[in-house]
């Protein structure tokens, strides 16, 4: 997809001072392909993206626009178009002028910047809009303008930071479809900026999930949802459950041993890179399949006892809190079981994440002498710190 | 006691105020202004006119001339704080800027008096920095002076304003423009400004008022005709105990204050609009 290497980011390097915020990154984007930058606040996503647009200067490493540097060269000789936040939108203009201000400065004559401004608001529903002010638009609104700025002046990249963040959800989910399609009607690259993985998923063609000034992972929304690099990933995709397991990589099997509340199961390796030891496993809520303890087992895979302490309904499936041994997991079932119900879960082996315990087992270990399976869980409602080893 | 009237007695000591120290001397200046020897006419405005209408229009053109270069250069120093790429050059600026909204009119006469006269410092350092000969120095105590002392004094106050208001403007609006292709002096002027026109406007209105007021730089740089109304009205008042056109030239000096305040006014109403 990414052959091509259209943008290419080779070793950027960005710090504030002494904080290190971007650390020998790098990344190719292919012409025409749509990436979503992905991580929590503070990973450094946006200021890869002010990087790329040229509003934070690299102390270390390179930005190429189809073969030709442009690290040292200002914002606007990129054949960028940057679509902020917060809209940006100049108040003081109606709806055409602030469309059609890129055009101004490049010198157009006014009926060709009248022209354009009319294309792009007809592209973008925004006719009969242009003589407003954008303190009379809505919020959807506004950010149509503030995409039609960006389009009006044909750039070869659009760059968008968090340009959803901003609207209320129902218009949110219809919003990144429409410039999903735009993108795509348009053939234009575009790096989009988010914290929300599902709107990542649902927009781009590769994902690039960061953690700390780092690639954790990029791929597609399937790659990265279903074959997880790291824990991290895995838990910032979704897998907040998480346990301590016991597993022998023996060819192409991983074996996991049994402990006082989960059974022995073999899974397959599948290319995973893991050593014998200590696992971390990790797995959503709705990979698991809940039942009582005394219903005959329907799946394969491996498979925990605990007992049910508080169930809650979601929409469309009971999430159940389940306490397996001293570790309160998430599980989805399509049925609500009552609290204290003993249940079974099993985990089908393609939805179970292995990855090697950190080491030093310090705090972030669970003591495995007095409990085997002791596992610490993450709570859900906050996304996990990034595991140090 | 009825509510209402509670609320009334509570604001009788600022009313009271208000009306004691304000609008009695108002009125009676603006009724003094029509009180001739043989009860009331409009001999005070004949006077005035036929004595004082070259210091009119020397005061208007004054005032309107520095509140144009306090403008300008509010906008200048603002500009330069918000845009400025060297960060010694900005911390420098914002430390010195402020200075002279800290000195009084009366101080700031007097060091102009020593520094724009014939003999003064300016010329002094020209001379000698072999820029004029001592022949071509001339005394910038008259119109220029005024002027000088004016931008010198009130720029300070404007741009202190305008600044912060500047700084409360979404950087993404310029960054935006910088984007697109802006250089710093259009984005200053067709991005900064327009958003802080409103507070750029008020400044200006209040430095215009305050400058028509100033009494102390018209005496002790311009001594000579033509000069500002503040002058006429004392000296019509310390040489003559003339207290009825004094108060016409009052009168005249708050009309013109309420041109620059309506100027104001029609433009925030079509902002708005």
């Amino acid at each position: 997809m990414n052959d091509d290497a259209f943008l290419s980011i080779t070793d950027l390097s960005v710090g504030y001072g002494a904080t290190r915020v971007l650390e020998h990154l790098r990344l190719t984007i292919g012409r025409g392909e749509f990436v979503a930058l992905l991580g929590a606040s503070g990973c450094g996503k946006t200021t890869l993206l002010r990087a790329i647009a040229g509003f934070v200067a690299p102390s270390a490493g390179a930005i190429a626009v189809a073969g030709r540097d442009v690290t040292r060269l200002p914002p606007d000789r990129r054949g960028m178009a940057l679509v902020f936040q917060s809209y940006a939108l100049w108040p003081h203009m109606s709806v055409a002028k602030n469309i059609g201000y890129g055009l101004k400065l490049k010198g157009l004559p006014r009926t060709a910047i009248d022209r354009r401004v009319g294309e792009i608001e007809a592209l973008l529903g925004l006719s009969g809009l242009g003589a407003r002010k954008p303190g009379a638009l809505s919020g959807g609104q506004r950010q149509r303008v503030a995409l039609g700025r960006a389009l009006a002046v044909d750039p070869q990249i659009l760059l968008l930071d968090e340009p959803l963040s901003n609207l209320d959800a129902r218009i949110r989910l219809k919003v990144r479809h429409e410039i999903r399609a735009l993108q795509q009607r348009l053939g234009i690259t575009a790096v989009h900026v988010t914290h929300d993985r599902e709107e990542a998923m649902a927009m781009a063609d590769r994902v690039v999930v960061m953690e700390a000034g780092r690639i954790a992972q990029a791929g597609t929304p399937e790659e990265i949802y279903n074959r997880p690099a790291s824990a991290f990933v895995a838990a910032f995709m979704g897998a907040e459950n998480m346990l301590a397991l016991n597993g022998t990589v023996a060819g192409d099997k991983i074996h996991i041993a049994a402990g006082p509340h989960h059974g022995a199961a073999a899974v397959p390796r599948d290319g995973r890179v893991l050593a014998s030891g200590a696992l971390e496993a990790r797995f959503r809520a709705e990979a698991v399949q809940l039942e009582t303890l005394d219903a005959p087992r329907a799946t394969e895979g491996l498979a925990l006892s605990g007992h049910v302490e508080a169930v809650s309904y979601l929409g469309g499936a009971w999430r159940h809190s389940v306490r397996i041994g001293q570790t309160p997991v998430f599980a989805d079932a399509e049925h609500a079981l009552a609290p204290r119900t003993a249940v079974r879960l099993t985990i089908p082996a393609e939805k179970l994440f292995l990855f090697d315990t950190p080491s030093p087992s310090g705090a972030a270990a669970p003591a495995t002498d007095t409990h085997p399976t002791a596992t610490r869980a993450s709570r859900p409602d906050r996304v996990r710190e990034p595991v140090i080893s | 006691m009825p509510l209402p009237l509670l609320g009334l007695l509570l604001v009788l000591p600022a009313l009271a105020v208000i009306v004691l120290l304000f609008v009695v001397p108002l009125a009676a200046s603006v009724v003094g202004a029509f009180v001739v020897a043989d009860g009331f006419g409009l001999g005070n405005f004949v006077k005035t006119f036929a004595l004082y209408t070259p210091d009119i229009v020397f005061t208007v053109l004054i005032v309107s001339l520095s509140t144009a270069l306090i403008g300008a250069f509010a906008i200048a120093i603002g500009g330069y704080l918000t845009l400025g790429e060297n960060p010694r050059a900005v911390a420098i600026l914002r430390w010195l800027y402020r200075w002279p909204m800290f000195i009084p009119f009366i101080v700031v006469g007097q060091v102009l008096r020593t520094f724009l006269a014939r003999n003064g410092l300016m010329n002094n350092v020209l001379i000698g920095a072999g820029l004029i000969t001592p022949l071509d120095a001339t005394s910038f105590l008259d119109w220029r002076g005024i002027v000088i002392a004016f931008v010198w004094k009130q720029t300070p106050f404007v741009a202190l304003l305008v600044a912060g208001a500047m700084a409360s403007v979404d950087r993404g609006t310029l960054e935006a423009a910088r984007n697109l292709g802006a250089s710093r002096a259009r984005i200053l002027i067709e991005i900064l400004v327009p958003q802080v026109a409103t507070t750029l406007m008020v400044s200006l209105v209040l430095s215009f008022v305050t400058m028509m007021s100033v009494l102390s730089v018209p005496l002790m740089i311009n001594a000579q005709s033509p000069t500002m109304i503040t002058a006429d009205i004392a000296f019509r008042i310390n040489a003559y105990g003339d207290y009825g056109v004094a108060n016409a030239l009052g009168l005249v000096s708050l009309a013109i204050s309420a041109c620059a305040a309506i100027v104001y006014l029609r433009h925030s109403v079509r902002e708005r609009a």
